[in-house]
């Protein structure tokens, strides 16, 4: 037999056993037809020497089946864990989701509201009334929260996501090693924005809080001035 | 001799080579298949199912002329192993060549 009828035969074998990296099997072969033809001998003398290929292959099927079977009795053992971790997990992730919801919608509201207050909507200043100037402050500082919130919701989603597949490439791969098949490398649980992004997450979650505080700070100093009065919600009648 | 018997004493003789040095794949075969008839390639099957239990680790050597040379090394938990396994072998051994001396 010559070298690569012996390889093929011994990978299309490897395959037909479902051995798992045939290819680094027949690596070692290579490297072994390698080294004896240096020392001079025929690729037919090495191949007979090898041994039958499909037997070879017989025997990396057994022990990969073997393998298989012992894993078999710690695989009821993983899955009822894996279950048990599922279910806490599940729990955890919809309060931490809903968290995520209540954060978007107060950033949807916060926009309703500022655009509200600017455009200045009767039904809405019937209730809080006010002179423009300040519906238009506070509508301004509205807008800067809002924005604010969104961004919090940005991290908060990219923070979820990153953690939901970490945790299942953590299931897959313990469900992986329970069946005694490779698993896949696992992922960190936090996620990092590329540098670029992260600038400019960063650079618009800074701008909004100080536009934030410095709109409602002037929002409520104009109110002040305007109603004549600390308590400017009370001489315009917002509690009644 | 039956292949399956075989099976498990090379696997102590390979744990045995390497307790003393790190070799590559060819070096174990050829120095096995010298000693103890068995076919060629017989090893190779070995040196994986060491490696996928744990036994021994592999790393890859750049070697001037030739292929980068994957060698085998024992591990912490392959040396343990390979001590117990040895123990055992001597007393068997030992066994077996008193009840069948003599026959």
């Amino acid at each position: 037999m010559k070298k690569n009828e012996f390889m093929d035969l011994l990978i299309t074998e490897l395959n037909h056993n479902k051995v798992p990296d045939s290819s680094d099997i027949a690596d070692e072969y290579e490297q072994h037809f390698f080294f004896k033809m240096n020392d001079g001998y025929t690729e037919e003398e090495i191949a007979a020497k090898l041994g039958d290929p499909a037997q070879l292959a017989g025997q990396y099927a057994v022990d990969e089946n073997q393998r298989i079977l012992k894993g078999k009795g710690i695989k009821a053992f993983t899955v009822f864990g894996l279950s048990l971790a599922a279910v806490a997990a599940v729990l955890f992730f919809i309060l931490i989701i809903a968290w995520g919801v209540v954060m978007a919608l107060f950033s949807l509201v916060s926009m309703v509201m500022a655009a509200c207050l600017i455009s200045g909507y009767e039904p809405l200043l019937n209730i809080v009334p006010m002179p423009s100037a300040s519906s238009i402050l506070f509508g301004l500082s509205l807008i800067a929260l809002s924005v604010l919130s969104a961004v919090g919701c940005i991290y908060f989603a990219a923070f979820v996501r990153q953690l939901l597949r970490a945790y299942r490439r953590f299931h897959q791969n313990t469900m992986a090693a329970a069946n005694a098949k490779p698993g896949l490398p696992s992922l960190a649980p936090f996620y990092s924005f590329a540098s670029r992004s992260k600038r400019n997450l960063r650079r618009v979650a800074l701008a909004t809080l100080l536009a934030f505080a410095a709109l409602s700070i002037l929002a409520i100093i104009v109110s002040m001035l305007q109603a004549d009065s600390l308590q400017f919600w009370h001489m315009w009648d917002w509690f009644k | 001799m039956n292949i399956q018997y075989k099976k498990g004493i090379i696997e102590l003789c390979v744990l045995s080579l390497l307790k003393k040095r790190d070799m590559y794949g060819y070096e174990i075969s050829d120095l096995l298949s010298k000693e103890i008839s068995i076919a060629d390639g017989t090893v190779y099957p070995i040196l994986r199912k060491l490696k996928t239990d744990g036994l021994l680790t592999t790393y890859l050597q750049e070697e001037s002329g030739g292929p980068p040379r994957k060698y085998y090394s024992l591990t912490e938990y392959g040396s343990e192993s390979y001590a117990r396994d040895r123990e055992e072998y001597i007393r068997f051994a030992k066994t077996v060549e008193a009840l069948i001396e003599g026959d």
